[in-house]
């Protein structure tokens, strides 16, 4: 049974009749509630359920604030909705564990959610009129701690478009989402609304599901921001990311042991440090996996219209290209965000990279230099033997024209 | 002079094929490595050309490979089979190259139908045919797709140890493509061994008592 009682211009309602309410879903433990029309009223229904009603609440418990936990004593119930004058849903149920585990968790619901007045809350009137509405406004507040973001997607295509009337662009919670902002890749991220596009990149880019892996879509979509490589590091034998173990880091300990002289990995440092990391590996080492990204990573606001994307192979194809100039190792925190620490360009075009980063290379990009210098030696070598030995040759023209004439006058004799 | 038929119509298609092929790798290699320094084509362009050269000169190693399995010509690869005799055959061959000619030595090698190789070219052909161009070929087939052949390449160590290998077979045929033309054109008159892969026949000076390089041989 659905109980939605009128409340003024929004419309609220519970999950089905027998909705798990214990204190887990798995237990099954159904109970039911009715939403009570005083704002007062719904506070204290909402007690209750601070320690037995929802999952997503017990299992951010530990991690979440007893403010926030109070507020998902209604706000994990699953299918808590609000219906909108436009006629869509608008859910009210948070993820719980999620948000526990999002980049937000640390400001609680009340970072975002300021302006709640529990006395008046949930509001006998809203003002909300579709789903589009309340997203575009949430923004502002996002903006509230994420300026320079907000400036640049200002400039973006996706707020072009937006202006435009497209209710398909997307504004901060599009892609971000809304209480589970967590460390994603722009890959995960955009390929939600872009699945199809991707494909079609391969009508035009050689190895494009390659290129999707190693190279973040704002790298191209954001032409004006600058790039960067990061090598992360990746176990072969579990096919996944090395995490650093957030109770022990070490990784930034063992680089920096590794940099004696402090300006950034160069190549033997960089060996060293892998052998370091490897000492105990399996038969598969950690390897390092390059990735083309935003040296700033707000800057991957600034999407540029599909037409000024970058579609010039040589943008980093090419020695000594842009993204190539800026050189970080990094491993994954245990939240997904990179640890990064400084490296020499250098170690790129290096000899001992063929041992360091033999799964990264970029044609034209990342080419050695002792190889840059066996193909002039070729070269040389090719024109100039040729060369010395006709020069050779000529040199000793009179003594085989003695010769010839020697051997016809034995033979005439 | 008379003229043996040393270079089969098949083996003609297969050297001249493969010797454009090569230029046309080594240039469109050299702009996609160095795209930095040159701009003949775009890098998109010059990686067409190359990857569609590419498979063309994988079918026409097939024509190279096939024939001489197929036929008794394989015999001018193994005329000597006694690997010592091979080597100091060699070894003349680089001392002739290195010195006799200079004084007017003969050459110690003399061309017939299953003798067109001197042991030296031999030796280097075999490594070259059955080593270095599979290894360019198999390196550049991953370095095409290397999300298709990605096991092949994890197998070898990585992108970059697959790039190295083809690099290297890169630069050793830079070097060729220079050395192959000189030391064909070393011949008596220096167009002989020119003229031969385009008409199969190769001129020779009868040199009474030298096995059977005077024998005139017609093309099949």
């Amino acid at each position: 049974m659905q109980v939605k009682p009128r409340l003024g211009s929004g419309a609220y309602h519970l999950p089905q009749e027998g909705a798990a309410m214990g204190r887990s879903r798995n237990q099954g433990a159904a109970t039911r509630t009715r939403l009570l029309q005083g704002p007062l009223f719904r506070l204290i229904a909402a007690l209750p359920f601070l320690f037995a009603t929802s999952f997503a609440a017990d299992a951010a418990e530990s991690t979440l604030s007893a403010a926030d936990n109070a507020c998902l004593g209604c706000h994990s119930i699953e299918g808590l909705a609000k219906q909108l004058p436009d006629g869509e849903a608008m859910s009210l149920q948070v993820p719980g564990d999620a948000f526990a585990k999002s980049v937000h968790r640390l400001i609680g619901c009340t970072g975002c959610h300021a302006g709640i007045d529990l006395a008046k809350h949930a509001a006998a009137t809203s003002d909300i009129r579709s789903l589009r509405q309340y997203s575009i406004e949430r923004a502002e507040t996002c903006r509230l701690c994420h300026q320079a973001a907000a400036e640049q997607h200002e400039a973006s295509v996706h707020a072009a478009r937006a202006r435009a009337g497209n209710t398909l662009a997307p504004v901060c919670t599009g892609c971000h989402g809304s209480h589970s902002v967590s460390p994603r890749t722009a890959y995960e991220t955009c390929a939600r609304c872009h699945a199809a596009d991707l494909g079609a990149h391969s009508q035009w880019l050689p190895n494009a599901k390659l290129h999707h892996a190693v190279v973040a879509c704002a790298a191209c979509h954001a032409p004006a921001a600058l790039r960067m490589l990061d090598l992360r590091l990746y176990d072969g034998a579990t096919n996944k990311w090395v995490v650093e173990k957030e109770d022990s880091p070490r990784f930034e300990q063992m680089a920096s042991a590794a940099d004696a002289d402090r300006n950034g990995l160069d190549a033997a440092e960089l060996r060293n440090l892998l052998r370091e990391i490897n000492h105990d590996a399996a038969v598969t080492p950690r390897t390092l996996r390059g990735r083309v990204e935003l040296r700033v990573g707000v800057e991957a606001h600034l999407l540029a219209d599909k037409a000024h994307a970058i579609r010039a192979c040589d943008s980093c194809h090419r020695y000594g290209a842009e993204p190539f100039q800026n050189v970080t190792v990094s491993i994954t925190r245990s939240d997904g965000r990179p640890l990064r620490y400084p490296a020499q360009r250098e170690i790129l075009g290096s000899t001992l990279a063929i041992e360091s980063l033999p799964e990264f290379y970029a044609i034209g990009g990342t080419r050695s230099v002792f190889l840059d210098s066996l193909f002039i030696l070729a070269l040389v070598a090719g024109i100039g033997i040729p060369i010395g030995h006709l020069t050779v040759k000529w040199l000793f023209r009179k003594q085989r024209a003695r010769r010839d004439r020697q051997g016809r006058a034995d033979g005439a004799g | 002079m008379p003229r043996i038929y040393i270079h089969p119509l098949p083996v003609r298609i297969w050297h001249w094929i493969n010797a454009l092929g090569f230029v046309a790798l080594i240039l469109t290699g050299i702009q996609i490595r160095y795209a930095d320094r040159l701009g003949l084509v775009s890098f998109r362009n010059a990686v067409h050309l190359h990857n569609w050269i590419g498979f063309v000169l994988v079918a026409n190693f097939f024509i190279w490979f096939l024939f001489y399995v197929f036929s008794d010509k394989i015999r001018v690869y193994h005329p000597e089979l006694s690997p010592m005799k091979h080597f100091r055959g060699s070894l003349r061959q680089l001392q002739y190259y290195g010195y006799g000619i200079f004084r007017g030595d003969p050459n110690p090698h003399h061309v017939s139908a299953y003798h067109k190789f001197n042991p030296l070219q031999s030796t280097t052909y075999q490594i070259i045919m059955l080593l270095v161009v599979p290894l360019q070929f198999f390196t550049g087939l991953m370095l095409w797709d290397l999300e298709r052949f990605s096991a092949a390449v994890e197998f070898f160590g990585g992108v970059r140890v697959v790039d190295t290998v083809h690099v290297l077979c890169f630069i050793f045929f830079v070097g060729f493509i220079f050395i192959h033309p000189y030391l064909s054109s070393l011949a008596r008159p220096p167009s002989a061994h020119f003229k031969a892969m385009l008409t199969g026949y190769e001129e020779v000076e009868e040199e009474p008592g030298q096995g059977d390089a005077g024998r005139i041989d017609t093309p099949p």
